[in-house]
């Protein structure tokens, strides 16, 4: 795939436009805010354990992360 | 994440990582990786659309892209509670995993093997340090140069605005072209009590730390060609004036210079390949992208076809841009 810098100075391989190089527009929300309690989910993890976020992290401070893919 | 979690670990703080990858992907991925915290499968993007942060530049139509986050993280209190949280205008930009530490402890910890360089006078030590990973700079990837005052008992330095014939604290950091400092993150200064002045006097004494975030772009790093340098030099000049209650010393310009090693990430031999990538490439995600993109075929067949004529398109223009 060809290689194009964007408009931040990045350089990815694939051109300009490609969906997977898409941003967060300006002024887009980002879910929950400071000050909020983050909203409890129930998903399993890398060995089919059902993580139940707010019972796991027992009381821990926490970080939640989300990230595109581990595929591509 | 992986190579910071013992830090994690020590801070006793818990860490998730959420993505659309099905259960089979991310056991091979940890497996590969080593990643000794919990990988969580949002296979349908439920908790990350209820979050709200699903990808909509993102079309339906793009195929397995389809059904990603906007990269982002939270950090919270012991109750769950979000403290703050980090995302940015470009997927590129992300943030050291020191950073959520830094956000969820409440303080900066330096650490010994990052570049630093110290200078001062007496009853006043200067420490500028990098933080974030190794210190090392790489596309994209937030550090942060933390300036550091230590400042004895009884003395301060002074905050914007002060009164004529005053010097506020200044720093100024510059590098080579592509060295990208953010804006200066001051600390809450406190308001000076003095019977010298009626103007209200905004002040910061004991440990003191100032932060500049910078990362790099593709003029000095990028994931695309081999480095072109090992290291960096940085140049910080920073500007002060010290004073007691009752007197105050002369103003001071210092400059301190940091150097930077330069860090590539190896990306996957992979025909598909947008992001940073694994910072190593053990992990073959062939098998992965190939049950990836069967599973969004069977939930829209006509997406596929139209993201493949999409992407030839979009490279068609590329090269007529000359790229």
């Amino acid at each position: 795939m060809t290689v194009e810098r964007d408009e931040f100075g990045f350089d990815a391989p694939a051109p300009l436009g490609h969906p997977g190089r898409a941003g967060l527009p300006a002024g887009h929300t980002t879910g929950p805010n400071v000050g909020e309690r983050l909203p409890d989910f129930e998903l399993p993890d890398a060995n089919g354990r059902t993580v139940r976020f707010h019972e796991d992290r027992a009381d821990c401070k926490t970080v939640l992360l989300f990230y595109r893919s581990a595929v591509w | 994440m992986r190579d910071s979690y013992s830090k994690f670990e020590a801070h006793g703080i818990k860490l998730y990582a959420i993505s659309y990858d099905d259960e089979k992907t991310l056991r091979e991925f940890a497996d590969a990786q080593s990643i000794p915290y919990p990988l969580l499968s949002d296979i349908d993007s439920e908790v990350i659309e209820n979050y709200g942060i699903l990808n909509t530049e993102v079309s339906k139509d793009d195929a397995f892209l389809h059904g990603i986050p906007f990269p982002g993280a939270y950090v919270t209190d012991a109750n769950g509670v979000v403290v703050a949280k980090f995302f940015h205008d470009t997927y590129k930009k992300r943030d050291s995993a020191e950073t959520f530490i830094d956000a969820a402890v409440g303080n900066i910890h330096q650490h010994a093997d990052a570049p630093s360089a110290e200078g001062g006078q007496p009853e006043l030590k200067i420490t500028a340090f990098v933080h974030g990973g190794s210190g090392s700079i790489r596309q994209g990837i937030i550090r942060k140069l933390v300036v550091r005052f230590d400042l004895a008992d009884g003395l301060h330095i002074y905050s914007r605005p002060v009164p004529d014939g005053m010097v506020a604290t200044e720093l100024k950091v510059s590098g080579p072209v592509g060295f990208i400092a953010q804006e200066i993150v001051w600390p809450k200064p406190q308001l000076l009590d003095t019977e010298f002045t009626d103007k209200d006097l905004y002040v910061w004494s004991g440990t003191t730390d100032i932060v500049i975030p910078f990362y790099a772009d593709g003029d000095l790093v990028s994931e695309t060609r081999p480095l072109d340098v090992e290291e960096i030099n940085i140049e910080l000049s920073i500007r002060y004036q010290a004073c007691t209650s009752t007197e105050c010393l002369l103003p001071r310009t210092e400059t301190l210079h940091l150097t930077l090693n330069t860090d590539v990430i190896d990306v996957p031999k992979l025909k598909m390949h947008l992001g940073h990538g694994q910072r190593e490439s053990q992990y073959d995600s062939t098998p992965a992208l190939r049950r990836l993109i069967w599973r969004k075929a069977k939930q829209n067949p006509l997406g596929l076809p139209k993201f493949v004529w999409k992407s030839i398109k979009l490279e068609w223009a590329a090269r007529r841009r000359g790229a």
